[in-house]
């Protein structure tokens, strides 16, 4: 187990290293800069745009930024300035300079001054809300599916089917903008904008909505999958033991119908920790998701890349957990092999 | 499958415990010292209550929904509106705009130029204080300024303050070269806090230091305006070097001078601001402040329904909304902006290997006689937007309503006709595959098939639409070569005067105009002319025939100006508006404003 935990990590150098190269060659490709202002404002003139690409480096051949980035540099005064393997994501060009690490990773301050827990950090508020929309829909999901299977072609079959089309075909923003409508300005239970986020209900909504679109499809690939089980010869066997069929369904068809949905769950609960642009932008939600969007379009270089090696890092550990997860479910798997 | 159980139950138990940290908001038992009268003899005994929650009067917040969370809040490092949003709140700079756009004294007392307006000697007021109490004097301007010019720095409006003496040579000096000296460049520079009567002042806690002598490379009457800007904003020195990076992001190191204090900073969430009782304006505000950045306009517009917020900017989709309820028709605030849009022709000789049309002064003509601009208004930004056919706009100094270009079709046909060979005509244009290109959003999508539509209907050309990445926009027009043959853009003002409208922009050697390729040099003559003329009148004057030449030229299709669009709250009163109000109306002058508590429900 040791090794192939040690193998699958070491494996993860590689994959950065390509989603990094990608990357870089991707948004240094795209036009515009990071100082590039829309035409309606007065223009970052020359000598500033000198001073400030000298200073982050961006003078430099872009192998050699490429390099800094991934491994490390020599700064202007000579000093060796340690890259990607230090946890040093690069400085944020928008923000003049402020460590990526820090906008992602760093909580802000209380009123006397003092640094919050991290769970108050963009990560932090990100990691939070996924985790929630990712038992919301596995909670939801998974019995919906399991019950439609059981009693497929009735209402409950159907109505299983609308929820499922519902939220694969509507978009998030649509039912975010429903759901507000409904139960703040409407019934007024909770209010537009949320006013703390230590208040576990204003969690509701959001974690909802981001998890509605992983429910949906949670539950129509239970439903397929139960099917499947269901028609099995140890299904068949099982109840003709004379098993009673709660034990039937629960312990011989559920868990061997999971592990598709198990195959799901790591890029699914890495989708919902990196966080929505547009949960985020309809319930002011402070994750890292509308730092991502803004740092595209605004070609924050080193942004860029760090939220898009910790999206890699996060769907790598979130597939290798998985793997444990198959053990945990199907004890015929064997990391080992 | 008891593993598995557990697993999730792990899981939902994280999940919860996760979202739920933080701290409680129920009351909690508290321990009082009460004191009790027992037959005549006072005695003191300890209980615990728990407080009933008493209904208190509504507290007095002017919650105003910002949009999109500042990228940074440094005096010397911003640009955006809403970056100068937050500073104007924390910070006052020498001088301030009054409800005419007349620069006022803000911490100075008064100012004065020598007799060519190449040195303005400013006199602070006295007593001046932080709002934490400690001593602001003239030094700190001295560090703001020189700030903004420093290499290091690196501020996008570096280049606003280069009129100061030796400002744009300091700036493109290289810190890293081995003979770059700093001490050196700031004893060349024009920027230096005294006594009053000329000596140097000790440092930060000197209390008589209430001088700043600024000294120009050319004359610069209309310096006293610009040193009000928020380049020039006071932060201290040794906040910023404790701070790091993030000093910014943080109230603690946040210690301003202006109207507020800034409180609490919750990123991407909220910015709450109190009264600053040590502001040295028009007035104390009376009320907090609380910033809120909800970047949907219709969450916005239902929290605003829902009396979470005081002001939004009204959006052109809830238009219909607001116009079929009379109560949000009466909060519905609308009155002239800062910007004058246009549609930017390229001047440059050749546009895709082909002879540009476009340098063809009668082709110009057709294209702005053409556009539509009160129909653009009318369809395009559902009446949010004013037409114009002339560029500074109104409010501002230098406003000229007249031009003489204005909406004629037929004109615009006759102007087509009369354009030299092989531009005369709509067919020959349209074999062209004439091309208007824009940053590819939906809205921008919108506008510029509309502007398709409108050169089609009345000049039968009919353009292709050119999208791009924004981002790619702007790169484009970056450079003379690929400047886009028809693109809309336009200006906003940084400062009310002509000189912001006129020499910053259409000067032949400013970015602006040089990269469409615009050049008149009586035109240039003029506004050099008025740049440095002393008496107001004349250099009103030698503004206004500068307009006139530029108008005449057509460089570009002067379409319509911003309109300040605000649905505003009942109890908020007593609001002063100006067009160059940014997030919500009179902040120019928030002083002024007051939160009827008794109205709130």
């Amino acid at each position: 187990m040791t090794t192939y935990l040690i193998r699958r990590l070491l494996w993860l150098i590689p994959v950065i290293l390509v989603v990094g190269a990608v990357t870089f060659i991707l948004m240094h490709n795209t036009p515009g800069g990071p100082w590039d202002t829309d035409a309606e404002r007065r223009q970052v003139d020359e000598s500033t745009r000198k001073s400030l690409e000298a200073f982050y480096g961006l003078d430099k051949p872009l192998w050699r930024q490429f390099l800094a980035y991934m491994i490390g540099d020599w700064n202007n005064k000579g000093e060796f300035v340690c890259g990607l393997p230090c946890g040093n994501f690069g400085p944020s060009y928008r923000q003049r300079g402020v460590p990526v690490e820090a906008i992602l990773f760093r909580p802000p301050e209380d009123e006397n001054g003092n640094l919050k827990p991290w769970y108050y950090s963009r990560f932090g508020y990100s990691l939070r809300l996924g985790i929630l929309a990712l038992v919301i829909a596995m909670g939801v999901g998974i019995p919906i599916g399991t019950i439609a299977a059981l009693k497929q072609n009735t209402w409950i079959d159907y109505l299983s089917l609308l929820i499922a089309t519902a939220g694969i075909s509507v978009p998030s923003f649509v039912i975010a903008i429903f759901l507000i409508i409904i139960f703040a300005s409407g019934l007024q239970w909770i209010s537009v904008i949320p006013r703390s986020w230590d208040s576990p209900s204003v969690w509701i909504l959001p974690a909802i909505v981001l998890g509605f679109g992983t429910l949906a499809f949670t539950a129509r690939l239970m439903r397929t999958s139960m099917l499947e089980v269901l028609r099995m010869d140890y299904v068949r066997t099982a109840r003709a033991k004379g098993l009673a069929e709660r034990t039937v369904v629960t312990v011989h068809m559920i868990k061997n119908a999971l592990i598709p949905v198990i195959t799901i769950l790591g890029p699914s609960l890495a989708g919902l920790v990196t966080g929505s642009f547009i949960i985020e932008t309809m319930f002011a939600f402070p994750g890292m998701g509308r730092a991502y969007v803004q740092a595209i379009s605004q070609r924050d270089y080193s942004m860029i890349m760090g939220t898009t090696l910790i999206y890699a890092i996060l769907v790598a550990l979130a597939n290798l957990s998985v793997d444990f997860i198959y053990v945990l479910v199907d004890p015929r798997i064997r990391l080992e092999e | 499958m008891r593993k598995l159980y557990i697993f999730l139950g792990l899981l939902v138990a994280a999940s919860m415990v996760l979202s739920a940290c933080g701290p409680a908001a129920t009351p909690t038992p508290e321990t009082i010292v009460q004191t009790v009268i027992v037959e005549g003899t006072p005695q003191v005994k300890i209980v615990e209550v728990t407080p009933t929650p008493a209904k208190q009067a509504k507290p007095a917040v002017l919650r105003v929904n910002v949009g999109t969370y500042p990228d940074i809040i440094d005096p010397q490092k911003s640009s955006f509106v809403i970056e100068i949003a937050t500073l104007k709140m924390i910070y006052q700079g020498l001088t301030e705009l009054n409800e005419k756009l007349e620069t006022v004294p803000g911490a100075a007392e008064s100012w004065k130029f020598n007799q060519d307006a190449t040195q303005l000697v400013f006199t602070l007021k006295k007593d001046l204080k932080y709002s934490d109490g400690s001593l602001l004097n003239a030094k700190r301007f001295e560090f703001a300024f020189l700030r903004n010019i420093d290499p290091t720095t690196g501020g996008e409006y570096a280049s606003i303050t280069d009129e100061i003496l030796n400002a744009p040579e300091w700036r493109a000096a290289d810190p890293n070269a081995a003979d770059y000296n700093r001490d050196e460049w700031v004893k060349k520079v024009g920027v230096k806090a005294s006594h009053a009567d000329g000596s140097d002042c000790t440092g930060y806690d000197d209390a008589a230091c209430d001088t700043l002598t600024l000294t120009f490379s050319k004359p610069a009457p209309y310096f006293a305006t610009v040193a009000g800007l928020w380049v020039g904003y006071p932060a201290k020195e040794e906040n910023i070097a404790e701070g790091g990076e993030l000093w910014w992001n943080s109230s603690k190191y946040q210690i301003g001078n202006g109207p507020f204090i800034l409180k609490t900073v919750e990123p991407f969430v909220r910015q709450y601001f109190v009264p600053n009782p040590n502001f040295r304006g028009a007035g104390i505000p009376t009320y907090d402040l609380e910033y809120l950045y909800i970047t949907d306009s219709a969450v916005a517009f239902e929290a605003y329904k829902n009396n979470e917020l005081d002001v939004i900017a009204s959006a052109a989709e809830d238009l219909d909304a607001i116009n079929a309820d009379p109560n949000l028709t009466a909060q519905h605030v609308q009155y002239a902006g800062s910007c004058t849009i246009k549609i930017q022709f390229s001047l440059q000789p050749t546009w895709n290997g082909m002879p540009n049309p476009f340098t063809d002064k009668k082709v110009r003509e057709a294209f702005a006689l053409a556009f539509d601009a009160e129909g653009w208004v009318k369809d395009v930004d559902g009446s949010l937007s004013l037409p114009t056919w002339t560029w500074i706009p109104p409010g501002y100094p230098g406003y000229d309503p007249e031009s003489p270009l204005r909406f004629d079709p037929e004109a615009a046909r006759a102007a087509l006709a009369a354009a030299s060979e092989p531009f005369n005509s709509a067919e020959k244009l349209n074999a062209m595959g004439l091309k208007l290109t824009f940053g590819d959003t939906p809205r921008n999508r919108q506008r510029t098939e509309w502007l398709v539509a409108n050169y089609k209907k009345h000049l039968g050309v009919e353009l292709i639409l050119d999208p791009v990445d924004t981002t790619t926009y702007t790169a484009l027009q970056k450079d003379p070569n690929t400047f886009p043959l028809l693109s809309r853009g336009g200006w906003c003002a940084d400062y009310p005067d002509p000189q912001n409208w006129l020499s910053v922009y259409w000067r032949s050697d400013t970015t602006f105009a040089s990269r469409p390729g615009y050049k008149n040099e009586e035109f240039d003559r003029l506004v050099n002319e008025a740049d440095v003329t002393l008496d107001p009148a004349k250099r009103m004057e030698l503004y206004k025939k500068a307009q006139q030449i530029l108008l005449n030229d057509i460089p570009a299709a002067f379409g319509y100006n911003t309109l300040n669009h605000y649905l505003v709250k009942p109890w908020v009163k007593g609001y002063k508006t100006t067009p160059q109000d940014a997030v919500f109306p009179g902040d120019v002058l928030p002083w002024t404003i007051t939160i009827d508590t008794s109205m709130i429900p």
